[in-house]
């Protein structure tokens, strides 16, 4: 569903991606992991479609999508760090909006139930977003995306600032995502969180994938231990 | 883009400040456009007050001698149109009175500018001053904020993920805040036609769409060119400086600047250089031919033909009046020669000013503002050129019953009865239809559809090829 093969980037003299090459597959998991800096955003840029790789190929459900933006968007859903909804919606109104942008016609009674299974408590989904925490606006997000029916969903640090229970709650919903057939990428420097969601883990550093493995087979402990010795070198 | 200008308008609702400054701006809107109904209504009334009253003087002067009514003279008054209330135009400073008397042709006075203690740089405050001042800053002001808050808050990635471009989500934009500024130019219309006590004509109808189809147009081009400023620049502070900076210089610079180049160009005569030029043709004739004992003494020769005599004292009609007649048919030509060329540096000045308008948007607004409502220089020369012929034909009639009503030469103390002064009619101004002068607003419609186009096609392309993210 996801491929990326020997696809370099270069902002004028700065490389930012090298022959990166890797693959997700339907009902997949995948985690990058990096220091800032490292590429995990301009990945998911090039496969949004808002940047043409220098070399090299990007193909998203057989597609390149930055010469087929508008029918990528009609696949992929994307939540960034923080999921940045209109403030004066409620959470509610928020979803019925994007999903209109994105034409996807769905009854408030449907969207009042993918936010309720998205984890946001239905006396919220009125309350303006204004007054959501960032898990609450995350959930919006992630109910955007399950809305969409979209085949892949690009995550950019997810987790980012959410306390624990939110953080898990986030897993138990992309696995469920999963399970159901999404295509997952995400990009994060939590180690933990990406060992308890991903089932494949890349490690990426200074634009190149220096690490590939399964999650079920690394501990956590492992996988700091190596991800702070890449670092390091 | 339904959905977007809707959630854009819904944003303004809900967010305290925009609320509150968009309530303000109507009801300010609504008190200037009604307080400036009933401010032409009661001017009005004192013009049809004066003119009673000036005719009530003149059919109870009784009997008189006609040189000494033409002396009395009459007055012009040039009648407000509705429109006037949402544009003042040039009769702030013009003026709208003329005194019409026999040998002089006199300059329209009583200007509100020129009797109004509170003199100020914009005049009084009317609804033209919002609509093509304050509205085209909130133009400005609501565009930029709504383009930078996509940016700002990195709402742009999600949006387009949902498979909208980025030229709608900016024309979305773009158009919201416009179709906001039309709405307010609305009521305020409404509110004028509503409160308008006159009914409503279809040259007033046309003149009101026309006034719609102007200040729309600008109000596009204002929210176009800040969208792509706001868009090259991703919502950046430089667009809204920029855009501010070029909204300064339409309004303040380049009509100074273009003003002061035309009068250089199209110098006018000062106006004590026009009356002694006006004065030395009269008494030396037109350019040094024909003076004035010349031109006696043919008339009386001519006459004394006609009626068979040697003398003036012989003939059966009053010399005087046709010698006055004659004084003032030259006098006529004479302004004619000099008005004719006053009016052809104007008509050069104004046609140059139009044409400016391809290099400033607004000057072009701002002529057709005021040539829609029927207060441009174009109305108020209008006026005068028909106020002047009727003083032709009013001079003309005393004259002609001082030679023929039954005195004779050097009778000046012969009356005429007060029946024949009443007979001669008032002066009464039509303001033309618009379709009689919508030729000379064709530079200013031209420049600003061009300008429309030009700043759309930028618009739609810049946003088409842009890519949001890479900025």
């Amino acid at each position: 569903m996801i491929q990326l093969s020997k696809v370099n980037k270069r902002y004028k003299t700065n490389s930012a991606l090298e022959n990166l090459s890797l693959e997700v597959k339907a009902g997949q998991i995948y985690a990058l992991l990096g220091a800032n800096g490292a590429g995990k955003t301009t990945t998911i840029n090039l496969l949004l479609g808002f940047l043409e790789p220098t070399g090299g190929d990007v193909k998203l459900d057989g597609l390149s999508p930055y010469f087929n933006r508008r029918k990528i968007s009609e696949r992929v859903a994307y939540i960034p760090e923080n999921v940045s909804l209109y403030p004066f919606l409620s959470g509610l109104e928020n979803l019925e909006y994007f999903c209109d942008l994105a034409g996807i016609d769905q009854s408030k009674a449907s969207l009042v139930e993918i936010l309720s299974k998205c984890g946001l408590p239905s006396e919220f989904h009125g309350q303006k977003v204004s007054e959501y925490s960032k898990g609450m606006r995350q959930k919006v997000g992630i109910a955007i995306a399950y809305a969409k029916k979209a085949k892949v969903l690009l995550l950019d640090e997810p987790a980012s600032g959410l306390d624990p229970a939110a953080s898990n709650e986030l897993t138990g919903i992309l696995k469920q995502l999963a399970g159901e057939g999404a295509t997952i990428l995400m990009a994060s420097h939590d180690l933990f969180r990406v060992r308890e969601t991903a089932d494949r883990i890349g490690i990426l550093k200074h634009g190149s994938l220096v690490e590939e493995l399964n999650a079920f087979e690394v501990s956590a402990n492992n996988l700091e231990d190596m991800y702070l010795q890449y670092m390091k070198n | 883009m339904i959905r977007i200008i809707l959630n854009e308008w819904k944003g303004w609702l809900r967010t305290g400040q925009f609320r509150w400054l968009i309530i303000f701006l109507v009801l300010i809107l609504a008190a200037v456009s009604y307080f400036g109904v009933q401010d032409v209504a009661k001017r009005q009334a004192r013009i049809d007050g004066s003119k009673q009253e000036v005719r009530d003087q003149w059919e109870n002067m009784g009997a008189s001698n006609p040189h000494g009514a033409a002396h009395f003279g009459s007055y012009a008054f040039k009648p407000l149109t509705a429109l006037s209330a949402l544009d003042e135009g040039v009769n702030l400073t013009a003026g709208r009175v003329l005194r019409l008397e026999g040998h002089v042709q006199n300059e329209i006075v009583h200007s509100s500018q020129s009797q109004s203690v509170f003199i100020s740089y914009f005049g009084p405050l009317k609804a033209s001053i919002l609509l093509q001042i304050v509205i085209p800053i909130l133009i400005i002001f609501l565009t930029f904020y709504g383009i930078k808050g996509e940016h700002e808050q990195g709402r742009v990635r999600l949006l387009m993920v949902q498979g909208i471009s980025y030229f709608r989500l900016i024309f979305g934009k773009v158009i919201s805040v416009w179709v906001f500024a039309v709405l307010v130019l609305l009521i305020t219309l409404i509110i004028q036609l509503l409160t308008f006590n006159e009914s409503i004509s279809g040259d007033l109808l046309l003149r009101t769409g026309l006034i719609v189809l102007a200040y729309g147009s600008f109000y596009l081009i204002i929210g176009s060119i800040t969208g792509l400023f706001s868009l090259k620049w991703s919502g950046r502070s430089s667009a809204l400086t920029t855009m501010l900076a070029i909204w300064v210089v339409w309004l303040i610079f380049l009509p100074k600047i273009t003003s002061w180049f035309v009068q250089e160009q199209y110098p006018l005569p000062s106006r004590q250089e026009f009356t002694d030029a006006m004065r030395e043709d009269r008494s030396k004739g037109i350019d040094g031919h024909n003076p004035s004992d010349e031109r006696e003494k043919a008339l009386k020769d001519s006459v004394l033909k006609v009626y068979g005599v040697t003398s003036v004292d012989s003939l059966p009609i009053n010399y005087d009046g046709l010698v006055m007649q004659a004084d003032e048919e030259y006098g006529n030509k004479v302004w004619d020669k000099h008005f004719g060329a006053l009016f052809g540096v104007m008509q050069k000045q104004k046609t140059s000013m139009q044409y400016a308008g391809f290099l400033n948007p607004f000057g072009s607004l701002q002529s057709l503002s005021m040539g829609i409502s029927g207060t441009d220089q174009w109305s108020h020369l209008h006026f005068q050129q028909e106020a002047e012929a009727y003083r032709r034909v009013f001079i003309k009639a005393l004259n002609d019953e001082h030679a023929f009503g039954g005195s004779r030469t050097g009778d000046w103390g012969w009356k005429a009865e007060q029946e024949f002064f009443n007979q001669i009619e008032d002066f009464h101004y039509k303001t033309p239809l618009y379709s009689k002068v919508s030729s000379f607003y064709w530079p200013d419609w031209i420049s600003l559809g061009l300008w429309l186009i030009l700043s759309l096609f930028m618009l739609a392309f810049f946003s088409r090829n842009a890519n949001p993210i890479s900025q």
